[in-house]
């Protein structure tokens, strides 16, 4: 076991540093630069190219940041806010956005697995047909026409919730962004709950409970949810990992100073380093999150681990 | 021995016997007419209800997204700044009071009813799903929209099927180091924030359909790839597969031509699922900037255009978003609907 | 197993779940009722003088900060931080006499600190993006050198001769030199106080001063919501009654309405689509911006569009007043000369633009000379169609501009087809910096208020000369504009920069399209916001807001 934790974490380490090196490599396809394009000539933008060492070779660039980010240097902002270190610009923000995005994951998981429960025990109903259309609508309509018609419903008309993000109620103007990201995760929470529901409650053991006479509640809840509940999780924390980056829109719509609009913001604007940087963080959260959870799922189930081992 | 006198003395007549009605619980060995997996796929597909209207609307989009922009006399991107931002107006139903040109905007100064249809004498104009703001028909966009929507979603669906299929099985079937090798590289690829990587790609690439549908491509053929490793892995071990390699069958004639039809329903059901994703991230693509050009329009555009408009004239969003709510939802019908028919376990639920 | 399964289930959902929730956040300073509330479309990019670029980070600067001089109500240069000033007779040497002012630590506001500044801003190390601002349009003496590297910072043309006078020499007389000097890039820093914060210097109130009307109170780096409180040191404090300023950054423009009409906003804009909903109220209100926005052929690479006859067809096929009235909504001045409107006033203050009819033979709304002009130059070609492609931004307004563009084009003028490519603004500009277009959307903004900041883009190989234009009396009368014999007759340059202009008109260069406006809202109860196309677009200082 320990030896398989061990090897995972060191392929993990090697898959963050190939990602780095790929993310480095799509930089340089980047069209223009940070740099304010249509006012500089070309010796000024020499001058500025030389300050920040993007005249050197790539192979150059790319071992002095992983050199850099040992040290736990991830450079400077070119653009969005210039000279600024990238770990001053995420520190306040990274928070912001994994409240929200831990949030509407909340949300979304309370709310799936009521639906997807309802759905499975009334399996072939209406009852079904209604959940399945009620979370797929949660996916079909974009997230962002979701933010715009709750902030306009509950938000203006109503005046339950602030319009936009406000620091010093972080709670309440959280309420209306994390309800409006957490559909997807829903809808992707429903469907799998009802999935796994359906799997379990054909069981044999679930059979057994049932003729030794656990019923009602205690039969769905003790048995057949619990059994169910490990799957659904492993689909829950890449979800939380999405929702960071995937509330770009939303954040851009509430005003929130998160990590998604600083993404968008840096790609429109080529400032390479917050780009690197945010997607590196986004890929390490992402890696470590699926180890974490492939680790736990060979702790819990010997048969995958065994499998793991195959392979 | 005597028959008729037993040790007892007695011997059983005729009336002690009673036939014992067991009708039913006599199994009778019963011939059907032989059925093909597949039509017995079809039974059972069509037994659900859902799934059935799942595909009749599927089928009813379609048909409008073909015949639906020549219905009237309007083309996609033909503007009139005269008639820019007409509310729907119906013929016939706008003597009911509805769909008469006629729209409430909530101003800054209050609340009023105006048609412009009146205001401008266009009395012989008639927009069915009301007009944006060049003047352009949104019942001729919508569905205009809809046919750009479907064949970027269809088209970037089937080929992550055959990319993320053929990588899977492939995957899977070697194992060891191959294996090793294509998983690691496919996190590295899982890795990358999808944002980053399609903006880049359509950075780079001139901006249009296909460059939209390699985009999707590149980031959609994973989930794919990893059913198609799964059930590979589950498949490999067994004995028709060894039956074949030993009468001496290569490994590419085994990945394809004896598993692949065993996962086939998977990866079906995989590809209905992966058409609304699409279709969805098409959406966000236009919204952040980077979609179809202009003056041409995705549902996703279209969405992103009325978004504008939204407190202004809601009427501008509301037929692409429908339209699109009702695609995603056709397609996780039919989605479902696949899954469960093709799966004998689900059906003995 | 089971404990361990329950365990490691519940652990993984509360730190999901849980792990989350447990965010402090900053406190914000209170914010008193009678602020000013502004909605800003983009965050702040720097608060560091020598290095913003952008109209918000200019803005927010100029609230806290001071220049030698500043824009009255106007647009005008008057005095700010210096009192008084001469001109040498040559006109080239500036000499400014300080008033006494002080830094919000204390400090007073020394010539040395504007000495320092200014070398900072040409200095190679420092790398800033305006540094153009002192070679090529302030002409400040060796600045050009400094840049290139060839000479040290300390050879820069100005001197602090004691605390209270600075010195600058030019290289030509400039005309518009005063106006530069309420460009953030002038303004000073302290050199002590830079110095102890070192590289985080703007990055937080701490580590930010000021001299200016307001001082920063809550701020960091790429904020989306900031405020700054009046400044009780400031030298002209008596004028400033606004007790602060709280900013907001809103991206989109249905949630700021809605923020605004809620009452958390004074002041914000509203998009083209939204002027059906806010035209009827008296607060509604355009400003104009400033930019030009035109499309310019590549006459260099494409052979058609060498043809002056298949210019001129084009320009004048354009709709304008449509593409102002019925598409942009925003108050966008329809633009029929080189150099847009409102923004650079003459020596005897009239706009330089004013007459927009001056070339109505070459550049109208007129269709039917259009048609002309095409049947013409397609004869003089020998050709019956023509297919171009129109490089365009990836932005909102462009890609609506372009689209009626195309509709007019093909419309008005047969045989002709037009593709639009939609591009990301950095590649757009990329693209056409590399000649690498057709035609090619684009709009400029005014770095100063003269018109040669314009017409000095269509000098031979100019950066931004995108059509590769090139004509060798334009070139001069440039030339004796700019550093020649007509420097310093303000009204000979004037009347010679019409000329420059006229050529650029007939020969189609460029087909200006409108001069940007914004469309705003602001409370009835806030007055005195001064609104300016060049530079500083909002200023503050005399701005009240009654209860």
């Amino acid at each position: 076991m320990k030896k398989y934790i061990a090897r995972r974490v060191l392929t993990a380490a090697f898959t963050l540093l190939v990602i780095l090196l790929v993310l480095f490599i799509l930089m340089q396809l980047m069209p223009g630069s940070p740099f304010n394009d249509e006012k500089l000539n070309d010796s000024q933008r020499a001058v500025l190219y030389a300050k920040y060492g993007l005249d050197q070779p790539i192979p150059v660039q790319f071992f002095r940041y992983v050199w850099n980010m040992l040290h736990g240097d991830l450079g400077v902002s070119y653009k969005i806010s210039r000279n600024t270190p990238i770990s001053q610009l995420i520190q306040s923000r990274l928070p912001i956005s994994l409240f929200i995005g831990g949030f509407a994951v909340s949300i979304g998981a309370v709310l799936g697995l009521i639906l997807g429960l309802i759905a499975a025990l009334k399996h072939d109903t209406i009852w079904d047909t209604l959940t399945t259309v009620i979370s797929v609508i949660g996916v079909s309509v974009p997230s962002y026409v979701f933010a715009l018609a709750l902030s306009y419903t509950l938000g203006f008309r109503l005046k339950w919730f602030p319009l936009l993000y406000n620091v010093q109620q972080s709670m309440g103007s959280s309420v209306l962004p994390s309800i409006s990201l957490s559909m997807f995760t829903m809808a992707s929470i429903a469907r799998f709950t009802r999935t796994e529901m359906l799997e379990v409650l054909g069981s044999d053991y679930m059979l057994l409970a049932e003729s030794k006479g656990v019923s009602g509640p205690s039969l769905i809840f003790r048995h057949a949810l619990r059994n169910a509940l490990i799957p659904i999780i492993t689909v829950l924390a890449p979800l939380v990992v999405d929702l960071m980056t995937g509330s770009l829109v939303v954040e851009k719509i509430f005003a929130i100073p998160g990590v998604g609009s600083l993404l968008v913001n840096a790609i429109q604007s080529n400032d390479y380093n917050v780009v690197i940087s945010l997607s590196f963080i986004y890929s390490a959260m992402y890696i470590v999150i699926m180890l974490v959870v492939d680790i736990l799922y060979g702790i819990i189930d010997p048969r995958i681990r065994l499998a793991k081992k195959g392979d | 021995m005597d028959k008729t006198v037993t040790a007892q003395g007695y011997v059983p007549v005729e009336a002690d016997f009673r036939l014992k009605n067991n009708a039913d619980e006599i199994a009778l060995d019963t011939n059907f007419a032989a059925q093909s997996f597949w039509r017995d796929v079809l039974i059972r597909y069509f037994r659900k209800t859902s799934a059935v209207i799942g595909l009749v609307l599927i089928a009813l989009i379609t048909v409008m997204a073909v015949v639906g922009p020549g219905m009237n006399g309007y083309t996609y991107s033909g503007q009139e700044l005269n008639e820019k931002n007409l509310a729907p107006r119906v013929p016939g139903l706008e003597n009911m009071g509805i769909f008469d040109g006629s729209e409430s905007m909530s101003t800054t100064t209050g609340t009023k009813k105006v048609n412009y249809y009146e205001e401008k004498g266009l009395d012989k104009v008639y927009y069915w799903f009301g007009s944006d703001n060049f003047g352009r028909d949104i019942w001729t966009r919508t569905w205009t929209g809809a046919r750009v929507s479907l064949i970027i979603a269809v088209a970037a669906a089937i080929i992550d099927m055959i990319i993320g299929m053929s990588y899977g099985l492939i995957s899977g079937y070697f194992g060891g180091k191959v294996d090793m090798v294509m998983q690691r590289s496919l996190e590295v690829a899982n890795g990358i924030p999808r944002l980053v990587v399609v903006t880049l790609l359509l950075l780079v690439l001139k901006p249009g359909m296909l460059t939209i549908i390699v985009a999707l491509m590149l980031t959609e053929w994973i989930g794919m790839s990893r059913i198609a490793r799964a059930e590979m892995l589950k498949l490999k071990e067994q004995e028709f597969v060894l039956a074949s390699r030993t009468l001496g069958a290569g490994s590419f004639f085994i990945i394809f031509k004896e598993i692949l039809p065993n996962i086939i329903g998977p990866i079906i059901t995989q590809v209905m699922f992966s058409i609304p994703t699409a279709i969805f991230t098409e959406a966000f693509l236009s919204f952040v900037g980077l979609g179809i050009p202009v003056p041409q329009c995705s549902l996703g555009s279209l969405i992103s255009e009325g978004f504008n408009s939204f407190t202004t004239h809601p009427y501008q969003i509301i037929p692409p978003i429908v339209t699109m709510a009702l695609l995603m939802l056709s397609f996780n019908l039919v989605a479902d609907g696949l899954r469960e028919a093709l799966d004998p376990k689900m059906k003995e639920m | 197993m089971k404990k361990t399964r329950k365990a490691v289930a519940f652990l993984t959902v509360s730190a999901l779940v849980l792990g989350m929730t447990g965010v402090s956040t900053t406190a914000l300073a209170d914010v008193g009722a009678s602020d000013l509330n502004i909605m800003l479309e983009t965050p702040v990019e720097s608060l560091d003088p020598q290095i913003a670029t952008d109209g918000t980070s200019f803005e927010v600067i100029a609230d806290f900060t001071d220049g030698l001089m500043q824009m009255d109500a106007d647009g005008k240069a008057v005095e700010a931080l210096a009192e008084s000033y001469e001109l040498s007779d040559d006109g080239l040497t500036y000499t400014f006499h300080l008033r006494d002012a002080s830094w919000s630590n204390g400090d007073p506001v020394t010539a040395a600190d504007f000495v320092f500044a200014w070398q900072r801003a040409v200095d190679p190390d420092v790398a800033s993006e305006y540094s153009y601002m002192l070679s090529d349009i302030g002409q400040v003496v060796n600045a050009a050198e400094i840049i290139a590297g060839e000479k040290d910072k300390s050879e820069l043309g100005v001197t602090a001769v004691d605390d209270k006078t600075l010195e600058v020499q030019l290289n030509v007389p400039v005309s518009y030199f005063l106006s530069l000097m309420y460009f953030p890039a002038f303004y000073p820093v302290n050199q002590a106080f830079f110095e102890s914060v070192g590289d985080t210097f703007g990055t937080s109130p701490e580590t930010t001063l000021s001299n200016g009307a307001f001082v920063i109170d809550t701020y960091e780096p790429a904020a989306t919501a900031f405020h700054l409180t009046r400044n009780e040191n400031y030298w002209d404090a008596d004028r400033v009654q606004l007790p602060g300023l709280n900013y907001q950054v809103i991206q989109d423009s249905q949630q700021a309405l809605m923020s605004y009409q809620s009452g958390d906003l004074d002041m914000t804009l509203v998009n083209g689509e939204q002027v059906d909903q806010v035209k009827e109220d008296p607060c509604f209100q355009t400003i104009g911006a400033g930019y030009l926005w035109y499309v310019s052929p590549n006459m260099a690479s494409v052979p058609e569009l060498d043809n002056l006859n298949i210019r001129l067809a084009m320009t004048m096929a354009i709709n304008r007043v449509d593409i102002t009235e019925n598409v942009l909504k925003d108050g966008s001045i329809p633009t029929y000369t080189a150099v847009p409107l409102q923004f650079a006033a003459g020596p005897d203050g009239s706009d330089f633009s004013a007459d927009q009819t001056l070339y109505t033979d070459v550049c109208a709304d007129d269709a039917e000379k259009a048609a002309e002009y095409w049947a013409a130059g397609l004869e003089e070609l020998g050709i019956s169609e023509l297919s171009l492609e129109m490089v365009v931004d990836a932005d909102d307004a462009p890609q609506k501009v372009a689209q009626v563009l195309k509709e007019q084009w093909e419309t008005t003028l047969p045989g002709l087809t037009v593709d639009l490519v939609i591009e990301p603004k950095k590649q757009r500009v990329e693209d056409m910096q590399n000649g690498d277009f057709q035609l090619g959307l684009t709009r400029w903004g005014p770095d100063y208020a003269d018109p040669m900041t314009y017409l000095g883009m269509w000098i031979t190989d100019n950066n931004n000369n995108y059509g590769l234009w090139s004509n060798a009396d334009y070139d001069a009368i440039i030339d004796e504009c700019t550093t020649g014999d007509l420097c310093t007759d303000a009204e000979g340059r004037w009347a010679r920069l019409y000329d420059a202009q006229k050529i650029v008109m007939d020969e189609a260069v460029i087909y200006p399209l409108y001069t940007q406006a914004n469309a705003e809202m602001m409370s009835a109860n806030v007055t005195g916001v001064e609104f300016h196309p060049v530079a500083l677009n909002r200023v503050y200082k005399n701005a009240a807001k009654a209860e």
